[in-house]
Order: C-alpha cells, then sequence, then structure tokens
C-alpha cells in the first residue's frame, strides 16, 4: 500500500478535519460520473480505490476515538459505473456490453448495420461518439434521443453529464482569477487621495507633499 | 507549430515560470546541440509543453543548471540538462517544423519554406531513422488529412481526428512512459490535445480560409452561405466553444490520473488557466474579469 499521506495529498500528521477535507475533494474528482464514457474510467475506478483504501487506513488508525461512523465512507462512488439501464431490446444490450468492455469499435459496427433507428440507437451512437472524443456528433446525437424521446431519463442525463463536465471545466478553481481582481495602480491612487482628503478634512495629513 | 498552448504567466508563482523556462531553454539547446545551431530558430511553445509533460509522466530526475547562451549572452539563464523528455521533445520539434513547412511548400510554392526545408533536410533524414514508427505513422496521419480536407469533409470531428491521431503518437512515447497507464492516459490526453490545436486553429484562421477559399471545418459543418463573416462567427460560437472546452475537460481529466510528481504546477496553470484563457480569447468570449478592469 502506498503511503496514504500521499495518496490523499496532504502533509503527514494531518488533522482528522483535513483528511476529511481532502478525501471529499478527491472522491469529487476521480467520482465515476466524472469518468463515465471516458475510456480511462477503469483507471479512475483504481485510483478511486486506492483513496478510498487511504482514507479508511488513516481513519482507522489515525483519530483513535469515534472513527466507526467513517468507515462507512469507503462506500462513495463504488456503484454506478456500469449505470446502464436493462431496458430495451436484446440488440441494444448486445451494443450496450460492447461499449462497457471497451469494443468500441465492434460496437459501432453493430449499430451502423441496422435498419432500425429508434431514439436508443441515436443515444447509443452517441456515447460511442464520447468513447472516440467526437464531442460535437456525441451532442447532436444525444440531442436526437431526447428529441426523440423526451420522456427517457438515461438520455437526458447523459446530455446533462455533457453540459455539466464542460461547464465545469469552464469554471475550474484554478481560474477564479485571483489577480484580476486585485486593485489596479488607479484605483489605489484614488483611494490614498481620498485618504488623504478625509485625513485633511480632519485636520491631520496623510500625504505631506500634496 | 502553432504556439496555442502557453501557460497563464500572471497566475503562476516565480520557481515555476522559472522552471518553465529552463524547460524551454533545455529544449533549444537540445535542438542546437542535437540537429545543428541554426535549427533552434523553429522552436515552439508547444514543445516545451510536452517537454514538462512527459518529465512529469516519466518522472526522471532533472537537473537545473545556469548557462550563458549565444542568443541571450548578457545573462545566465536557467537550462534543464539531461533529460529524455527534453531531448525527445526537441527532435518532435524539428520533425514536426519540417512537415509544416513541406505543407506550406505544397500550398504554394513559397521560396522562403523551400530553402528552410533545404536545412532542416539533413536533421529530419536522421531522426527519420531514429523515429522509424513514429513517423511513418505522422506521415499516414498527414496524408488523411490531405485527403480528408481536399474532399471538403463535411464533419469537423472527422476532418480533426487524424491530427488527433498525430498528436497522440507523438504525446505516447513508450521509453519515457512508466507503463502501460501510463502510456494509455497520455494517449488520451495527446488526442484531445490534437483535436483542441486544430480546431481552434481552424477558428482562429476563419477568416482567411474563407477570403482564400482554403478549406475549413466550420465552414463545412455548419454550412456558411456566405454571409459576413463576423455573423457566421457569431453563429457558430457556442457549437465551437462547446467542442473546444469539452475537450479540455478531458485534457484535464487525463492529466489528474496522470501521477505527476514534479511540474504539477506549471502543468496546472497551462491546463486549466492558459488554454482555457487562449481558447475563450480565440473564440472572442469577453469574461466578467475583463469587463470590470475596462470600467
Amino acid at each position: 500500500m502506498k503511503n496514504p499521506y500521499e495518496v490523499l495529498g496532504i502533509r503527514e500528521g494531518a488533522s482528522e478535519e483535513e483528511i476529511k477535507k481532502a478525501y471529499r475533494e478527491l472522491v469529487k474528482k476521480y467520482h465515476p460520473d466524472q469518468y463515465r464514457d471516458n475510456p480511462l474510467s477503469k483507471l479512475a475506478e483504481e485510483k478511486l480505490a486506492e483513496i478510498n483504501e487511504a482514507y479508511d487506513y488513516l481513519m482507522k488508525n489515525v483519530s483513535s476515538g469515534g472513527n466507526s461512523q467513517y468507515s462507512g465512507g469507503a462506500s462513495y462512488g463504488r456503484s454506478g459505473a456500469d449505470g446502464w439501464s436493462d431496458s430495451g431490446s436484446d440488440f441494444f444490450n448486445q451494443v450496450k456490453s460492447h461499449i462497457n468492455s471497451g469494443n468500441i469499435r465492434l460496437a459501432e459496427e453493430m449499430l451502423d448495420s441496422s435498419r432500425s433507428r429508434p431514439a436508443e440507437w441515436y443515444y447509443l451512437k452517441g456515447i460511442i461518439f464520447i468513447r472516440k472524443g467526437w464531442y460535437n456528433e456525441a451532442y447532436t446525437h444525444i440531442q436526437r434521443a431526447v428529441n426523440m424521446d423526451p420522456a427517457n431519463y438515461e438520455y437526458r442525463s447523459a446530455l446533462d453529464r455533457m453540459n455539466t463536465s464542460y461547464n465545469a471545466y469552464r469554471t475550474n478553481p484554478f481560474n477564479s482569477g485571483r489577480y484580476r481582481s486585485e486593485p489596479d495602480l488607479c484605483t489605489i491612487c484614488q483611494c490614498l487621495w481620498c485618504s488623504d482628503c478625509c485625513c485633511e478634512c480632519m485636520g491631520s495629513d496623510l500625504i505631506s507633499c500634496c | 507549430m502553432f504556439g496555442y498552448i502557453v501557460p497563464e504567466k500572471p497566475e503562476m508563482k516565480i520557481k515555476e515560470y522559472e522552471l518553465f523556462r529552463a524547460y524551454y531553454c533545455g529544449v533549444c539547446r537540445a535542438i542546437g546541440r542535437r540537429c545543428g545551431q541554426l535549427k533552434r530558430l523553429t522552436l515552439s511553445y508547444d514543445t516545451t509543453f510536452l517537454a514538462v509533460l512527459l518529465s512529469a509522466a516519466s518522472g526522471e530526475k532533472v537537473q537545473v543548471m545556469k548557462k550563458r547562451c549565444a542568443l541571450h549572452p548578457l545573462e545566465k539563464r536557467h537550462v534543464i540538462s539531461g533529460s529524455s523528455a527534453v531531448d525527445y521533445a526537441s527532435d518532435i520539434n524539428i520533425i514536426l517544423a519540417y512537415y509544416n513547412l513541406e505543407d506550406k511548400k505544397r500550398d504554394k510554392d513559397s521560396p522562403v519554406s523551400a530553402s528552410a526545408l533545404v536545412l532542416l533536410k539533413g536533421a529530419f533524414r536522421r531522426l527519420r531513422r531514429k523515429y522509424p514508427e513514429k513517423c511513418r505513422i505522422m506521415e499516414q496521419r498527414l496524408d488523411e488529412l490531405v485527403r480528408l480536407e481536399k474532399q471538403q469533409c463535411p464533419s469537423m470531428d472527422m476532418a480533426a481526428e487524424p491530427f488527433a491521431r498525430l498528436m497522440e503518437e507523438i504525446t505516447a512515447y513508450e521509453p519515457l512512459c512508466t507503463g502501460k497507464d501510463t502510456e494509455k492516459i497520455l494517449r488520451w490526453l495527446g488526442y484531445n490535445l490534437g483535436k483542441w490545436i486544430y480546431l481552434l486553429d481552424a477558428f482562429d484562421d476563419l477568416e482567411t480560409d474563407i477570403k482564400r477559399g482554403n478549406y475549413n471545418p466550420f465552414v463545412c459543418q455548419f454550412g456558411y452561405t456566405g454571409q459576413d463573416v463576423d455573423e457566421f462567427r457569431n453563429e457558430i460560437r457556442e457549437k465551437a466553444g462547446f467542442t473546444l472546452f469539452y475537450t479540455l475537460s478531458e485534457i484535464a481529466r487525463a492529466f489528474e490520473l496522470l501521477e505527476a510528481k514534479i511540474n504539477r504546477g506549471i502543468l496546472e496553470n497551462i491546463i486549466y488557466i492558459g488554454m482555457l484563457r487562449k481558447t475563450e480569447n480565440i473564440l472572442g468570449i469577453r469574461r466578467c474579469g475583463e469587463v470590470e478592469e475596462s470600467v
């Protein structure tokens, strides 16, 4: 087992609070929902298992009191990796199982050979496009599936996932624009000048030369 | 090459910036040492990113030295030395510069690119012998690209595929991968990187391509019908932006799975800020921050 502190990205001897905070953030980052329809999903699962293991270990060993409730936290994100619903025809189920096992080419060949094209066809074709990295086609196909069958939760949630992923990147915490929110030289001068005026009104002086 | 992959300097720590510059100088010197001094002029930021990324992925130990350089004779600069990632990136830099010139020459007979080609020929031949498999695949991808563009490929995803595959091949350099998993991550990262570069460049060149009648994937995908270029840009901005940002989000996901022991800060800066802002600039999206600033 790797050093659990290293896995969670915290210094050794971190407090329980810090461990929990780091753990929560990492679970969010590597959650199966984040890596659904992604060719790297297996690796993300392994990473999450490693994080869970490190967290369990630390919670058992670091905090001596009241830790029994935290071991349950390990169940975070261990379900739902293969979240296909079982409805639908055998044909589409077969395509789904090919997608799940990573055999994208075979799944695509099967779909392309099919004459009938219901909403599910467009949905699965869209999922294949995401896996291939063809995001414009993917969005168009899944959108079409949603339009054909607006009541279907699975199609809609796939579309939502694409939108969420796009938005999450654009508003990522690294890009908070810290340096932009700092005052520029003009604002600083204005502040100084105002403070100076105020001081002078009160009979004192902040900047003696003006 | 394109120079889209740049760090956002104001958001960098000084030590990260210095290290990034050391990689830049390292690649530059490696080109000079391995291929001749004149070839250093082909240096691009994109290959510096490659060096930083592969250096982190391989977990190699790097050395930083202070050296004087012919281009900046007055002060000694930090330079990365003894890094196989830097050496590989410098080779790729020459290969890409050569392909790029060949492509330009094919477009129209420009005397500048023709003479530059002659200068690069020797170094390129040597590198082609050194990386026969990589070069074969890259040339195959470039042929596909030319063919798709000639056919006026109507799908932007399909048009971007060869270049994405080319970058995938470049990014996943097996001797620098610590295992099969690392290679898989780098392949997906490289694929999306190539896709982003190709499409961003296409959006950037929209106006010139329309004027000159060159192929542009957005023109074919969204059916340009001779309206004003700005108007067309406004129409397609959202769709083009969706693919570009989605591609970046996949790059970020792949990066998060990479065990990057060094250079983490630099890579985070480039992937999460530098590339995002570059995309916003080229798409012409004004950010709230900038509006505040101008008031």
